[in-house]
């Protein structure tokens, strides 16, 4: 490259003989060669720019080029790869039944409609009959249709038997009709949330395919389509349970006022969960789209026994009583300080009514005190809570056969700190779903051994990792009976099943963080019947519910979740074999009289 | 070579600026926006409510935002590039780092009413940045190895922090897009051929690692790419997007089966039928001739850019329109092709069709930076 010197001699001689300044040409010939570089410069980068354009245009030739080729080709039959090359679908996907072989998901035949124009005898006549026989298809399409080069299309993929007959009658040989599956729920909303739901996969002429989308479906979707286990899958739920269950929780959703509600029974010694129901629910038969606003978490799809992840509250004083009972920091009767408030730095810990300064252990369960509890924790101390949470299975996601029980994760507070300790001891600050609750308290009742939940049909016990002693077990059990003979939950108690528990009212923390809504809470009851001698744990867990028959609105779970709880106890327990275990009359009243 | 050294005859003051604006190109976005209302309300199934409301309501707020930002003169978007770079970066490093909130989403920030990609803002900023740094250097400097190297790195931070998300389609748009900001600035061509070659070695060493304890890729991302060299391979699990695609499209034809009419995306066949694969149910409803239509709106909003860019003498403005036109243009291109099988499925949205206010907003605000720079350009 020559470059024009900036001071050209002969010039700077010339206008120094002339007397003239220097720097004009120097400042000249400075803007000059700026101009250059800056045309030269803008030259490159037109350059490129051209050259951008051009990938540009190859970009688009491809796309346009690729939809031609796709427009232009036919819709084929799919098929599946299998060891000796393509095959076509097989559409039989197993049944699903209850624990009692009750159908709760089946399959039934249906047809589809297709033509072959290119076979057809009198494309005019059959478009006019198709027409007639379906108002809603475009008669002038379907006549293009039939009189243009396609080899194949689809008309309808699903039509009714009189509809078929219709069809049939046309006679036309170039109307055909392809067999498929369609899977049915015949029991409607029931059980929506466990069987989830399907959807029509790919499509043949001859068969299309079903596949699970949501729950059990999903989850056993390669066990159902397999064609060498044609046998139904067993599920552990017992769909009269799981009727009452449902029955008697949307009515006591409605009475409570309450928005959402979970309910859980489940074996005790074989975590077979024999009823499980979120409302609101919906018809796996027609499964509605996700929604689009508000909280995925209000959903009629959201399953809040299994996803919805809460602090459950005062049901966790239980886990509390049993970690120290079993360390051997206390027994039943140990007298503990509930004098509060309790402060911790700026946090202080109170109990919602008045209640003895201080009371033995399993009157701190009965009266649910918070401050009593946190004390116990201080005794229990960090390490050893979390440790016995952990073994509990309440820092992980529930194992339950469902597609959704990955995103069940339980929320604690990374840093475990002091604070959180004395809050996770009743309840707050550890976000568990109902079903971490009911494998929690089934292992705490069962005579201490590690339940894991299942909603597959067991042939026996569980025989899990030994979380506390069986002694333990026995004291817990007769704290959980107190709660109910004389505690919190007394409504609880239904004639002769001896039902214990323990009730929760949790305030809801607010969405956009900070704080807690003063008005709004989850109350749940958590149980287990009988308590002598326990086979069931229940939850029952209601969203923001309002009890107003009283002077007041009342929202503690012992007016809302706990009667629910009763009443399911009440009509389901019968129907699970337990015979009550009613008391003989007493006649010591009658001496007491005489006397 | 900057606006300080013009002498600008004249720049529009005022409302006149909105007589400068370039119309063409808002009245194409509009109507490729319109593509996308008929579409969202086609696959709620003649609701309205459902998707397309809230998305013209979102786009209302959008092209708001984009006049907003035509008005403001470019030299001041100029002045704001590095502050626009950082701000997203460490907005990037946030959700990367402490992003644990939420339901395991941890590539978004709420902003009340719109929910916030920072690899979004990221598409903008490193453009503007990009343009801003080229403008800055002289020309003489641009191909020197030490001036070349800044500006790799700041392409290099985003996307690797958009790797690890992980979030393959961003990190590719970033890394497209950046490079040919640095194409049109004029750098050495060696470089270029340099770079492609490396990043064949790159993917050689990809598929080298797999099934190593130091893969190079997630697992998921190993099987899309599976896919996309074989949708047959495994057309329930991974394939099944694409296989549905090409039904869809192949049941479309030519003309399409009429709006309201496509069954493969209305019977729920299609996962996703409203966010990345609307383009299915488009083609499958107006076939080849909506599809192809769509197409050439898009190619028109590039050419409309692109001579916006060769007429436009400042470097910075010219630089920035073709680095807004290039990221528009890898959106489409992108998501076409992945959903007709020309390249791997990445998640990259259908730009101002897919249902979505995050990646809509953020492409009105692009186009507004465009607009400010075609209105304020030295005539």
């Amino acid at each position: 490259m020559i470059r024009q010197p900036l001071r050209p001699l002969t010039r700077i001689l010339q206008a120094r003989a002339k007397g003239e300044s220097t720097e004009a040409i120097e400042r000249e010939n400075r803007r000059h060669r700026h101009e250059e570089m800056r045309e030269k410069m803008r030259g490159r980068a037109a350059l490129r720019l051209k050259f951008l354009a051009f990938c540009f245009f190859a970009a688009f030739s491809a796309i346009g080029g690729q939809m031609a080729v796709l427009a232009s080709s036919d819709a084929e039959e799919p098929t599946i790869q299998s060891a000796e090359g393509p095959a076509p679908i097989l559409s039989d996907r197993a049944d699903i039944v209850d624990r009692n072989g009750r159908v709760l998901a089946t399959n039934m035949e249906t047809y589809s409609l297709y033509a072959q124009p290119q076979q057809m005898i009198d494309p005019h006549f059959a478009a006019d009959e198709l027409a007639r026989i379906f108002p809603e298809l475009d008669h002038e399409r379907l006549v293009a249709d039939f009189t243009g080069d396609r080899r194949f299309l689809w008309i309808r993929r699903q039509i009714s038997p009189e509809q078929m007959q219709q069809v049939h009658d046309i006679g036309d040989p170039g109307l055909l009709f392809g067999p498929r599956q369609m899977r049915l729920y015949p029991n409607g909303s029931l059980a929506a949330h466990i069987l989830g739901g399907s959807s029509y996969g790919r499509e043949g002429v001859s068969s299309a395919e079903v596949i699970g989308v949501a729950g059990v479906e999903r989850y056993f979707d390669a066990r159902l389509r397999d064609p060498y286990q044609q046998d139904p899958l067993e599920l552990s739920l017992d769909l009269t349970v799981q009727a009452v269950m449902e029955e008697v929780l949307g009515s006591g959703m409605v009475l409570m006022n309450a928005k959402g509600a979970s309910g859980i029974i489940m074996d005790v010694y074989t975590g077979e969960i024999v009823a499980m129901a979120s409302l609101p629910d919906f018809d796996p038969n027609d499964r509605p789209a996700l929604p689009t606003s508000g909280s995925p978490a209000d959903s009629p799809l959201f399953n809040r026994s299994l996803q919805g992840v809460y602090e459950l509250g005062s049901v966790f004083k239980a886990f509390t009583a049993a970690a120290a009972l079993d360390a051997g920091l206390v027994n039943p009767n140990t007298i503990i300080n509930t004098e509060g408030p309790l402060t911790w730095g700026r946090f202080r810990i109170s109990d919602s009514h008045r209640m003895d300064p201080s009371m033995p252990v399993s009157e701190v369960i009965a009266e649910s005190s918070n401050v009593g509890t946190a004390r116990i924790a201080q005794m229990l101390g960090i390490e050893r809570q979390k440790a016995f949470l952990d073994s509990l299975g309440m820092l992980e996601p529930t194992q339950v056969e469902m597609a959704e029980a990955p995103t069940g994760r339980p929320q604690f507070p990374e840093n475990w700190s002091e604070l959180s300790m004395m809050t996770i001891s009743y309840g707050h600050g550890l976000a568990v779903s109902p079903l971490h609750l009911a494998a929690g308290y089934a292992t705490i009742a069962n005579g201490g051994t590690r339940i894991v939940p299942t909603l597959l049909r067991q042939d026996g016990p569980q025989v899990g990792e030994r979380i506390i002693s069986r002694q333990t077990s026995d004291q817990i059990r007769s704290i959980l009976r107190g709660v109910v003979s004389h505690g919190t939950a007394s409504l609880a108690e239904v004639p002769g099943y001896n039902v214990g528990g323990k009730t929760g009212t949790a305030e809801k923390p607010i969405e956009t963080g900070g704080g807690y809504y003063s008005d709004k809470v989850i109350a749940t009851f958590s149980g287990i019947f009988p308590a002598n001698d326990p086979r069931y744990v229940i939850i029952i867990s209601l969203d923001e519910p309002v009890e107003t028959s009283g002077p007041q609105p009342r929202r503690t779970a012992g007016w809302t979740a706990v009667p629910v709880a009763a009443e399911v106890i009440r009509r389901t327990a019968p129907l699970m074999g337990l015979r009550p275990a009613v008391e003989r009359w007493a006649p010591e009243s009658i001496h007491q009289a005489s006397q | 070579m900057s606006y300080l050294e013009y002498n600008t005859k004249f720049v529009p003051t005022g409302p006149r600026k909105l007589l400068y604006l370039n119309w063409p190109v808002i009245l194409l976005i509009c109507a490729v926006a319109t593509f996308g209302f008929l579409m969202l309300y086609s696959v709620a199934g003649g609701n309205p409510g459902t998707w397309m409301l809230p998305q013209l309501k979102r786009f209302g707020i959008g092209l708001a935002l984009m006049l907003v930002v035509a008005m403001v003169p470019i030299w001041f978007w100029r002045n704001m590039s590095v502050l626009a770079y950082l701000t997203a970066l460490a907005l990037l490093i946030a959700v990367d780092f402490f992003g644990e909130v939420g339901m395991g989403a941890q590539r978004w920030i709420d902003l009340g009413f719109i929910q916030l990609q920072p690899s979004e803002l990221m598409k903008i900023g490193l453009v503007m940045m990009l343009a801003a740094y080229y403008d800055w250097l002289p020309a003489k400097r641009v191909s020197n190895p030490i001036f070349v190297a800044l500006p790799l790195i700041l392409i290099a931070m985003p996307v690797m922090l958009t790797l690890v998300q992980p979030d393959l389609g961003t990190a590719l748009l970033l890394l497209l897009g950046g490079g040919a900001v640095i194409f049109a600035a004029g750098v050495h061509w060696a470089y270029f051929v340099t770079v492609i070659a490396a990043g064949a070695g790159a993917v050689f060493a990809v598929f080298k690692s797999r099934g190593t304890p130091w893969q190079l890729l997630e697992d998921y991302q190993y099987r899309r790419i599976d896919t996309f060299l074989d949708p047959a391979n495994d057309p329930l699990g991974a394939g099944y997007h694409i296989t549905q695609a090409k039904i869809a499209l192949g049941s479309g034809g030519w003309t399409g089966r009429g709006f309201m009419q496509g069954t493969q995306s209305r019977l729920n066949f299609l996962p996703e039928k409203h966010t990345d694969f609307i383009f299915t149910t488009l083609a499958e409803e107006f076939g080849f001739a909506g599809a192809f239509g769509l197409l050439l709106l898009y190619a028109l909003i590039i050419i409309f850019c692109v001579s916006s860019a060769l007429t436009n003498k400042d470097r910075f403005a010219a630089l920035l329109t073709i680095g807004i036109a290039t990221t528009f243009f890898l959106f489409f291109a992108v998501n076409m092709s992945m959903v007709m099988g020309l390249a791997p499925v990445v998640g990259v949205p259908l730009p101002l069709v897919s249902w979505g206010g995050s990646a809509m907003l953020i492409l009105l605000v692009g186009f507004g930076l465009m607009q400010s720079a075609h209105v304020h350009k030295p005539r």
